[in-house]
């Protein structure tokens, strides 16, 4: 064997290594690794420096670029033992090259004719040498060089060389997938190659073949389903098992593919079926391997046309890797459930106590994975839990890239599912706090447009909900305040502060216009330009609105300075701020009043693109014998440059500089063909912001400054400064539509949470078996899978009930699981009383803590209890119940203090029974023991009062 | 895809990389830097993969070396454990046993470097070629005992020598 060290390499080599494996700390190993270089760079370049030699001093240059130094100057030599007739420093300089050089080297070009020539050697392992090489180093401009000869190889006798010749062909088609596109039917017959690793290799490039166009391969399906069919039975060579898998790799593979050519495909799915469940059933899960394929399995099944049978296999398999306490397994089970819940969304919560695990391992990636789930089982009921989950995660990390990705998860989720605005402004708030650089900017808009709106509607319609938002921008108002003391503030959301301020600082009276920009000046004196212009607008407008409310304005000295500041910068945009500012001043009430309206953020502003109301001033300027204005267009009057104008409409100016290349000549245009008038249609959504940089005349003054004041917010939308934003830009409109719709739908959530107690108490029996279960955890559960169940289109727990009364294949057992239920609801100990004396704060379960308000609704349920009990006690069985459940009561009161951690547990009970209850006949076998097991304390048995008494007593 | 293959002692040193996808050397270290400090922290019960900028890292574990691949999203991460194990079986097989493993990627044992012609058999292009061990193993002896005669061929008489007194 080649294992033996030292043969043919020089002592030197060893010592070398053996340094650098005993080297203490990575400055010592550098010392080592920097005087090597320095010997090499020596020894490479002694032309005297024996062929064999060489071949050392490469590989002692792998180990040094390994360990992370720069070996450029050696690569010449690498690329030169390429050329070498001998095998072993052939090889070696392959290696060499495979290791150091990127395909976009320089370098490759000179090796590119040694592979050429290597690709038609008579010795396989040169050729395979030279294709492993091809496959690193070919770039798109040299695949046509080796292309003829790689797919010559195809047909290669060893099937060594075949593989790597498929490999290859794969390389090049990711690499420019027009080079090979001609060659797809190589692929298709190598499939039938005898060798199975050929086979096995031209499935890499099918899959991606496949992955890109599905269509064109519909056909080979079936070919794919025998081949699978085949290595499943055993039919490959012994070699290929792994574990006593058959051929495990290409399983895998191979249910890749029917996955993307089953997607959406009924008829090609159903020729699946039988091999994928054969596959499942096969599967020994004891082994990685095995549960790799099972796990394979699951995804095939879920981008497969559905299938009951499959889909219930493959729900066993994910409760099995739930249940494993390999981490592995958890997270492949977390990843299969995300993948399984978009079909059907109720297995979530059988494994909700799982998932919450998950969610709470110290193991980062199972946490991610099971965001994942969370984000895609998000609806509105639960999406304040697991938003705030996700922002306190995100607060924890500091892992710029996930953080990226949470904070958009959160923003998204927030603005597809907020439950109010309040609560939407809140989250916002949190984000921006956090992540505000790494949120898109299009976020803040919406914010500040949220708050605009919720305050402008609490004025016209008193809404209720919406009543308290003046309140609460005065809340803001004051945190924001608050924040604003922090040293630096993420520009996005200085942004939202100054806004908020500025809009809504002095609106309720609270802070005096000077305070407020006191505390903007030392805003803008903390922060670079860009922000101050943020701070300086929300400064205007505090002043602005004091002058139209005439009260007297006194300029503080702090903003004067900062005005001299702002006057003498080099930004125009703050020059012209500054001079808007002091202008403001100079003005009367009535015309400030003018420019800045109070409040009037919604207030829809027209604008008037033809500029009508300057037409007096027009007419008057004529008739006075200025020129009529021409259309720059016509002006021109020639056709060539009017129709490069078309494509490019923003350049101001022809007579300016153009800095790009000019576009090749169009074929003539007929000039009958109006050039003119594209343009001119085109140019009309640029023309307002020119008009506007243009200072007005001053002649009639009112009606320009409406004008200016109307265009000028308009101009934000080119500019994308600060400024009135929510007009700024066409796009969020949509989206403000959508949130308006989700405040419309606000009271929805509330109903529905109302009805969670119900539910919650139904399976409040079950929870006593599982106290060793946290209650934060339940009442987590609770409130994530709860929720999710209703917002899924299930129906409150009441119509659940009588649907599954309706339901007849399994009546007795619904009935029996049902009856109980409606017992147990009002009969509830006085903890779970609690939750249904409040069903306001259900949705919000986990942020609130049930045991505060307890205490005082402790009399209430006294009463209640019996009326409630009497007036349920329909059910047949109940009555041994109620009466359990009364002694309950009495007992948990009189030790209300020893009891609050199974209060605790009310919020989470609710999945145990639910599912069984909506699952109807369907699933029953999978959740039979599941709620049997947490069944037994409401299934009518002798057992149960030494149940309760246990727990309770 | 495999985008690279990290091997990396318990102490952080790195005992073999294979980049599949391109890489400077900058990004190299930098990668090297961020997934060691990420995965050497790791505790030993908690799962095998790693997120990290939008790939996977399946790290395998074996004596003191830690075994890294670097997948994409979509990729199987149990699957890729077993292709790390099936090159540990390999090498294993190849040069006698797996506790020397630390050894083996000291260079102690491969000055030839015979741990990469082994991966190259096993991936290319970032994609497992082939997943018979004994296929892999033989091509691995059809090259040694060839390049065995290459090298006779071609050695030099000193090198007779001292492989005469060896």
């Amino acid at each position: 064997m080649g294992s033996q060290g030292g043969f043919g390499q020089s002592k030197e080599f060893l010592d070398l290594i053996k340094s650098i494996g005993e080297s203490r700390s990575k400055a010592e190993e550098d010392r080592i690794v920097l005087r090597e270089v320095e010997t090499l760079k020596v020894r490479l370049n002694d032309p005297n420096t024996p062929k064999y030699k060489l071949k050392e001093y490469i590989i002692r240059l792998l180990y040094v670029e390994m360990l992370g130094h720069d070996a450029s100057f050696g690569y010449i030599h690498a690329v030169k033992m390429t050329h070498d007739e001998n095998l072993l420093l052939k090889r070696t300089g392959y290696l060499a090259v495979t290791l150091f050089l990127n395909e976009d080297h320089d370098l490759i070009i000179l090796i590119v004719n040694t592979i050429q020539k290597d690709l038609k050697s008579d010795n396989f392992l040169v050729v395979c040498a030279a294709l492993n090489a091809v496959c690193r180093l070919i770039n798109e401009e040299t695949i046509p060089a080796v292309l003829p000869q790689v797919v010559d190889l195809l047909g290669h006798q060893k099937e060594a060389v075949r593989k790597k010749a498929v490999m290859a062909l794969h390389r090049f088609s990711q690499k420019a997938p027009g080079s090979v596109s001609h060659l797809v039917s190589n692929f298709r017959k190598k499939l039938c190659d005898n060798d199975p690793g050929v086979m096995g290799a031209a499935l890499c490039p099918l899959f991606d073949l496949i992955n890109a166009d599905v269509d064109k391969y519909k056909d080979l399906a079936v070919s794919f389903v025998n081949i699978l069919k085949q290595v499943a039975e055993r039919r490959l060579p012994k070699s290929y098992d792994y574990h006593q898998m058959p051929a495990p790799f290409i399983q895998i593979k191979l249910l890749k593919i029917l996955s993307l050519l089953g997607t959406g495909d009924k008829k090609a799915s159903e020729q699946m079926y039988t091999i994928v469940g054969d596959i499942m059933r096969k599967c020994d899960s004891t082994s990685n391997i095995g549960n790799a394929i099972l796990y394979e399995s699951i995804c095939c099944v879920s981008s497969l046309h559905p299938n009951p049978k499959l889909l219930e296999a493959a729900a066993d398999a994910i409760a099995k890797f739930l249940k494993s306490d390999s981490h592995n397994l958890k997270y492949l089970g977390i990843d299969a459930l995300t993948r399984l819940i978009k079909i059907n969304p109720e297995i979530a919560e059988q494994h909700q106590l799982a998932v919450i695990d998950c969610l709470e391992d110290p193991d980062d990636t199972l946490k991610r994975k099971t965001f994942d789930l969370l984000y895609k089982m998000t609806s509105s009921s639960n999406v304040e839990v697991i938003v705030d989950r996700m922002i306190e995660y995100m607060i924890s990390i500091n892992d710029s890239h996930y953080k990226t990705e949470i904070a958009s998860r959160c923003v998204e989720l927030a603005e597809q599912f907020a439950p109010n605005n309040q609560w939407f402004i809140q989250t916002m708030n949190k984000v921006f706090e956090h992540a505000a650089d790494l949120v898109n900017a299009k976020v803040a808009h919406n914010l500040m447009k949220l708050i605009a709106e919720g305050f402008g509607e609490d004025d016209d319609t008193a809404d209720s909900q919406l009543r308290s938002s003046a309140g609460f921008v005065a809340i803001r108002v004051e945190s924001y305040l608050r924040i604003m003391g922090e040293p630096k503030l993420p520009s996005a959301f200085l942004q939202v502060i100054c806004w908020v301020l500025g809009e809504y600082g002095i609106a309720d009276g609270k802070y005096s216009a000077s305070y407020i920009i006191g505390k903007l000046c030392d805003v803008a004196e903390a922060h670079p330009d860009d922000d101050t212009v943020k701070v300086v607008t929300g400064i205007m407008k505090i002043y602005s609105f004091e002058i139209a409310s005439g009260n007297p304005v006194d300029l503080l000295p702090e903003c004067q300075s900062l005005i001299e500041e702002m006057l003498a910068s080099h930004s125009t945009d703050l020059q012209q701020r500054a001079y808007e500012l002091q202008s403001i001043f100079t003005l009367d009430a009535r015309a400030v009043k003018k420019i800045m309206p109070m409040d009037s953020t919604c207030d829809d502003i027209e604008i008037d693109k033809n500029l009508s109301f300057l037409d007096g001033y027009v007419q008057q300027a004529i008739e006075n014998g200025a020129q009529p204005y021409i259309p720059e267009s016509e002006r021109l009057g020639i056709s060539s440059i009017s129709d490069f104008r078309s494509h490019d409409v923003h350049e101001p100016s022809t007579h300016a500089l153009r800095f790009e290349a000019y576009e090749l000549p169009k074929p003539s245009l007929p000039h009958n063909i109006p050039p003119v008038l594209a343009s001119s249609t085109e140019l009309v959504p640029v023309e307002p912001s020119y008009v506007i940089d243009i200072p007005h005349p001053t002649s009639a003054p009112s009606a320009s400054d409406t004008g200016s004041s109307e265009l000028k917010l308009r101009l934000d939308g080119v500019q994308k400064k600060w400024g009135r934003p929510t007009y700024s830009s066409p796009a969020p409109s949509s989206s403000s539509t959508d949130l308006v719709k989700v405040q419309n739908e606000a009271p929805r959530p509330d109903s529905a949470s109302s009805s969670k107690p119900k539910t919650r108490d139904s399976s409040y029996d079950s929870r006593k078996q599982q106290t060793e279960i946290p209650p934060e955890k339940q009442r987590l559960a609770a409130s994530l899978f709860g929720g999710s169940s209703k917002s899924e289109g299930r129906q409150p727990p009441s119509q659940k009930n009588s649907k599954t009364q309706n339901h007849t294949s399994d009546k007795s057992r619904s009935s029996k699981a049902s009856a109980p239920d409606t017992a147990v609801k009002p009969s509830q100990p006085p903890p779970d009383l609690l939750d249904l004396g409040e069903p306001s704060i259900a949705s919000s379960v986990p942020s609130v803590d049930p045991f505060k308000q307890f205490e005082g609704l402790f009399d209430f349920t006294q009463e209640t209890t019996p009326a409630s009990t009497g007036g349920v006690d329909g059910a047949s069985k109940d009555s041994d119940f109620t009466s359990l459940f009364a002694d309950m009561s009495l007992s948990a009161q009189s030790n209300i203090d020893p009891n609050p951690e199974s209060n605790g547990l009310g919020g989470s009970k609710v999945e145990p029974t639910s599912p069984q209850l909506n699952k109807g006949p369907n699933l029953k076998e999978a959740l039979e023991k599941d709620a049997l097991v947490r069944q037994v304390g409401v299934t009518p048995s002798g057992q149960n009062p030494n149940l309760f008494k246990d727990l309770l007593g | 895809m495999i985008h690279f293959v990290l091997l990396i002692s318990r102490q952080g040193k790195v005992r073999l990389t294979k980049w599949y996808s391109p890489y400077s050397q900058k990004e190299r270290t930098k990668v090297i830097r961020e997934l060691s400090g990420m995965i050497l922290t790791r505790a030993p019960k908690l799962c095998n993969f790693v997120e990290w900028r939008g790939y996977k890292v399946v790290y395998k574990r074996y004596a003191s070396l830690y075994f890294c691949m670097c997948i994409d999203q979509d990729d199987n991460e149990l699957e890729v454990l077993e292709i790390i194990h099936h090159f540990v079986e390999i090498l294993d097989r190849y040069f006698g046993s797996v506790c020397e493993l630390d050894l083996i990627f000291n260079f102690h044992k491969l000055p030839r470097a015979q741990a990469y012609y082994i991966l190259d058999e096993i991936l290319i292009a970032g994609e497992l070629q082939e997943s018979s061990k004994k296929t892999v193993a033989r091509l691995i002896a059809t090259q040694d005992s060839l390049v065995e005669a290459a090298k006779e061929q071609a050695s030099s008489i000193s090198n007779m020598i001292a492989q005469a007194t060896k």
